[in-house]
Parts: C-alpha cells; structure tokens; sequence
C-alpha cells in the first residue's frame, strides 16, 4: 500500500562522530581498542499458549481475590504492610471484647458477678447499638482506622503506580473495576465491623443458653442493629474509595478520611455546646449514621434534628462520594498523556 | 439456505479478519480539538511501528485500537472486531506494554504476571505456570521472585512486556518499549520482539522515537502527524525513494578530493573527511576511483550508502514542515464561531 508523503530525490542526513578531524587533510591518526564482544546468556524460545480465558466474574473474582487474600497472606496478593495486618487484626480482636465478657458472665452463673457482666455486656437495644455505633471506643479509635487502613490505597494507589493501565488495557471495564475494589474493602471491613456483631449476639445466645422466645424478642433489633452495620460500612467504604481515587498517595487518603470523621463530628459538637442546637450533626457521616441506627434499634434518639435530615444526609453523603468515585475512576488512563 | 446478504457480510468480516487493523474514515475529537483526523487505514499482519512527533495522536490511536475510547465518527476493526462495540474482546486479543511505570512495587515479578494473566480471565493455575514460561522468555527467570521495586528499569521494562505476553496475544502493542534501557538490555529487548513476530508469529505495533529500534523490529511503518495517517509503507520500499548516494571516507587531502570530484562535474557533501557523492551510474565508482589518483588520497571505504528509517523520517518531517498546519486549522469552524 503507498499512501502520504512523496520523499523521491530528497537527501539523507550527514553525520559524523564526536572529536573526527583526524586523517582530514593529514594522514595521521590516534588509534582505539577494539570494543569486547560478549555472548548470549540463554536460548530464547517463544512458547504459545492455547488455554481459553475465563468469563467476566473470573476477571472481577481475580480483582476481588488479590486485595481481600492480601490481608491474609502477603505472597502473591496485594502487599499490606505487618503493621496495617497487625492493626486490623487488633481492632478485629478488640471488635470481639464482649464475647469474651459474655464468656465471663456465663462463668460466673446466676446472680453476684456473673449477673453483673451480663447486664453490662448482654443482649439489649443499647448494647446492639453499642457494638457497631458506639462512638468511644468503636467510632472514635477502631472503624475509622479500619477504614482508612483498608481504603486509603486502594485507587491511590493504581494512580501512583500506573497499574491502571493493567486493568483497563484488559477486557476489564471501569465498573468492573469500581465495583470490585467497592466490594473487597467492603467485604474487609463488614468482616470485622458487621461479622463481630453477629458473633457478638450469636454468642450470648449459645453462653447464656437462650430459647427460642429471647430470639423472637430479640431478632428485630439485631436486624435493626444489623442493617445499621451495612449502612456504616457502605457510607465509610463510599467515602473512603471517594478520598482515595482522588489523590497518589494512600497517607492522604486515610488522613483525610480520618479528618471528615472527627472534624464534623467536633465540629457539630462545638455549636452543639455553644448555640444548643444538633442540626449541625446531619454534616458528620457518624452521627447521621448514629441517628439512624437509634431509629433503627428503637432506642431514645440523642439529636434534636429530625430523623429525615440524617437519613437525607447519609443518602447525599453517599451519593456525593460515588459520584466522586466514578468520575475520578474515569480519568485514569491506559495510555500515556 | 444462507441469504445473500449474510455471505456478503461474511465475506467481508473474513477480510477484516486477514487485516490486522482496519480504519475507515476514523475521526477523534477531543472538545474542538482533533485529535484523529479521518484516518483510512489497512495493516496487515506483522511488525509495523507506529510512528510521530509528540502530541501527533499515537496515544488517542492506541486508545481507540483497545476500544476505550468512543470515536466521534468512522468505524475500525482490529483482528475483525468492532473497535465501538467489541472494545473488550479486542483487549483479550491484544497484550499491551504501556511507556510508563504500571507494575505494582510490593508484588513479586512472578505475581505481577499471574495476576496480570487472572485479570484476562486465566484460571490462577494457568495463569502461574504460563507467568514463569514468559518470564523465562523475557529473561527474568532468576529474578522472578523478587520484589518489582528492586527492579532496575531493563528489568522494568522485561516485566511489563511479560505482562503483556501472558496470554500470547495475537496482537503486541509496546509503547516504547526500549525507553530508558542501556545498550544490552535494548538490544535484548528487540531481539525479543522480533522473535515474537518471526518464531511466535505474532503481530507487533510499536511505538518509538528511536528509529533504529523501529527498523530492526518492523518492516512497515504508519507514520501520524497531526493527527492525519502522513506515511504508511514498507521501510524498504520508502528506502527505495531516496537519491542514491556513494559514501567514502578519505585518508588525508580531503578538501582536495573534494575539489577533484566536483570539477568532475559530481555532487559532494562533506563532513570531515567522509563524503557523500550522488550516484549518477555505475560510473561513479570509477569517477571516485580516478579523483582520489589524481588528488593523491587514500580512500579507506567506499561503499552505496543504505539510508536507515531515521533519514526517511527526518525527510518526512522536512517535507512537512511545509504543509504543517496551524492549531487553528486543527479547531473546527463551529469553535471557531464561523458559519458552517
């Protein structure tokens, strides 16, 4: 095929090494080694490959497998640090204090201390809540670190190391992709923060010996309790992906994760103080979180706000970051700019 | 019975096939800005480098090759599929090497290339054992299970290509593939893509500024500039076009035989004591011969002159220079505020 540009009875270039002059008009010369020539290491041979590729879910599965299995084994998943795996183990631990308790209670029988226990760490509406909404010590030092431990690198990371282009030169799309990473780092943290409370109530019915009459009573609020649970993985696991897909460096992510939580939270505390009024609580993602989960387990609300402004606030809140996580996640490139 | 219009259609899908790439009147806007500007385009099977000055449009060409961009106008295939709607069965064909850094630092090279060969859709088994079969290929066998942030960038470089070969794609698209290597590890990194086109037979588009690298992998070029297709032919038959030149190089008088050659009525360039002599006829040589007796010099080498794919493409670029287009031209009139 012939096409474009006709180039007949153009010229080459001219060109000649660095310090030539030698032998240009005297016959006279300064004279070099010879370079050494070295061999060939090994013999090279292409090998094809007649193997078929696996459907869509076994390249999301693939996607989901690598981050999830790196918290359980660094070899040959996604590399998180000793200290994040040792952290979120701790929390994990820390997340199952009751059951440990409840053990206790279960030991110490009927009446005096064991009473004692099971009444501090037993089964009711404000314990349930307690265990996944509670902000001291669940809120305030556990879920958010969790969280930003889990999250900040996540995209940041593919941003910083190029390795977007491995996903997206593949047949793996962008929604794929999203909806991957979305779902391992909610998977990690509903393990620890929904699968604790689960085996949180599990527990005091099999130490305690309930029947079938405490289940009826209390199913409902730890369905409440529980639907509270996915909500605040969802609305942190939405925030977290936001903050990380719009930055290189997974330390901004976490921090600034960290910063949304507590300073709303402070934030609204302080007018709280001052000027007596909770509506200021609808900006931080935990207490619309709390608020609902009060609704949610039937106990006395603590904000003077109506239940709507915190549930309007959860669902912008959401929406908010995957509209952010979606738009960022579109921008990443295959090829070089 | 099968209809006629279904044979018509099958026969021309087997021909899309037999092509490597096709583009019919292929337009990519980006805003007001065109970015690919009607581009016809058959490439058969083989090598063939890709090439352009910067911004030309390579990477907006790669990108609507992999399907992950929407074209404003035309159609393409690439291997017979659709590049609008079949985007992800041309990326299950196709093994990409981008420029950049895209390999993660806390992996292993071996896990790197499983887990690239898991995000095609390769069973985690496969994907391992052919993981070690390409890295022996590109020549990490002994380095396959260390940590890609100590790689040195040859060994970066042999990763990403490995990465690329996993599922031994049909079609190899490298993004300048011998960036930042040194001299062994650029020449083991073309000798592997050659033997991918010629012991594999797989089809290679390479993308480069070094023009020496180009020519010793492919034997077609497309040359892009402005977003237009400028050039695309066989490096052999461009070589064919340029003016035939005798270079020589003289030992001593050669302001002389400079002289000698151009009262003989020759065209001479001269660098030094290396000249460049148009070839008339076979004649010259002996022109050359008589000048240098008669001048008194020796001539220590003469030979034709085989201009490489780098003169070609400063031609070209030379050539151009007279037709390059603004940046207006390249705004369309509705930008531009005029009447359409």
């Amino acid at each position: 095929m012939k096409q474009g540009v006709d180039i007949s009875g153009g010229n080459t270039r001219m060109e000649s090494a660095f310090g030539s002059g030698d032998g240009d008009d005297e016959a006279s010369a300064s004279v070099a080694q010879k370079a050494e020539v070295k061999g060939s290491i090994f013999e090279q041979t292409y090998r094809p490959w007649r193997g078929s590729l696996g459907p869509r879910w076994v390249r999301n599965y693939a996607i989901f497998r690598h981050h999830v299995y790196g918290l359980f084994s660094s070899k040959g998943h996604r590399y998180y640090h000793p200290m994040v795996r040792l952290t979120i183990l701790i929390v994990f631990l820390f997340s199952l204090s009751p059951v440990a308790m409840l053990f206790l209670a279960s030991l110490g029988g009927q009446g005096g201390f064991g009473e004692v226990l099971s009444r501090m760490w037993g089964i009711n509406r404000y314990n349930l809540w307690g265990q996944v909404l509670g902000f001291f010590p669940r809120n305030l030092c556990m879920w958010p670190l969790l969280t930003a431990l889990v999250v900040g690198g996540m995209i940041s990371d593919d941003r910083r190391n190029g390795t977007s282009a491995i996903y997206f030169s593949r047949p793996v799309n962008r929604t794929d992709y999203t909806a991957m990473k979305y779902l391992s780092s909610a998977v990690v943290l509903g393990f620890v923060i929904v699968f604790s409370y689960m085996v949180y109530y599990t527990s005091a019915i099999i130490l305690n010996g309930e029947g079938w009459a405490f289940l009826i009573d209390t199913l409902p609020i730890f369905m409440g309790g529980l639907l509270a649970g996915i909500l605040l993985v969802l609305t942190y696991t939405s925030l977290g992906l936001a903050l990380s897909s719009i930055s290189q460096s997974r330390f901004f992510a976490a921090v600034a994760f960290l910063a949304v939580i507590y300073g709303t939270k402070m934030v609204a505390f302080l007018i709280e103080s001052t000027f007596e009024s909770s509506i200021l609580y609808v900006l931080s993602p935990y207490d619309g979180l709390a608020h609902i989960g009060q609704w949610l387990v039937g106990i006395e609300s603590n904000y003077d706000h109506p239940l709507a402004f915190s549930i309007v606030s959860i669902l912008l809140i959401n929406f908010l970051s995957l509209a952010l996580l979606t738009s960022r996640v579109s921008s990443l490139e295959v090829t070089r700019e | 019975m099968t209809p006629v219009g279904s044979r018509v259609l099958d026969m021309a899908s087997d021909a899309a096939k037999e092509m490597l790439i096709s583009a019919n009147s292929l337009r990519k806007m980006y805003g007001p800005h065109l970015a690919l500007d009607d581009i016809n385009l058959e490439i058969p099977h083989g090598a063939i480098g890709i090439l352009g000055p910067n911004g030309a449009g390579k990477s907006t060409f790669f990108k609507c090759l992999l399907g992950l961009i929407k074209t404003t106008s035309g159609d393409g295939t690439v291997l017979g599929y659709d590049i609008r709607t079949e985007g992800h069965l041309i990326r299950s064909k196709i093994g990409y090497m981008p420029e950049y850094d895209s390999l993660d630092p806390g992996l292993n090279a071996i896990d790197q290339v499983r887990y690239s060969g898991e995000l095609l859709g390769m069973n985690p088994d496969a994907a391992t054992q052919r993981a070690h079969e390409v890295l022996q290929y590109v020549g990490l066998k002994d380095q396959r299970y260390r940590k890609i942030e100590t790689f040195s960038t040859g060994m970066k470089q042999a990763a990403k290509l490995a990465c690329a070969l996993v599922h031994d794609p049909e079609i190899l698209i490298c993004d300048e593939p011998t960036n930042g290597l040194d001299q062994r590890a650029r020449e083991f990194m073309l000798q592997t893509l050659r033997k991918t086109v010629q012991e594999g037979g797989r089809s290679v588009l390479m993308s480069s500024h070094v023009m020496d690298d180009v020519e010793s992998v492919c034997d077609r070029i497309v040359m892009i500039h402005k977003g237009k297709i400028v050039v695309h032919r066989s490096i052999d038959d461009m070589v064919k076009q340029v003016e035939k030149e005798i270079e020589i190089s003289v030992w001593g008088g050669a302001s002389k035989m400079e002289k000698e050659l151009t009262s003989r009525g020759l065209s001479v360039r001269r660098m030094g004591r290396n000249m460049r002599v148009t070839k008339i006829d076979e004649n010259t040589y002996s022109d050359i011969l008589s000048s240098a007796a008669k001048a008194k010099v020796q001539v220590r080498k003469m030979s034709e002159y085989e201009p490489d794919l780098e003169d070609i493409f400063l031609l070209i670029m030379d050539k151009l220079g007279e037709q390059v287009r603004e940046t207006d031209e390249l705004m369309t009139s509705e930008y531009m505020g005029a009447d359409r």
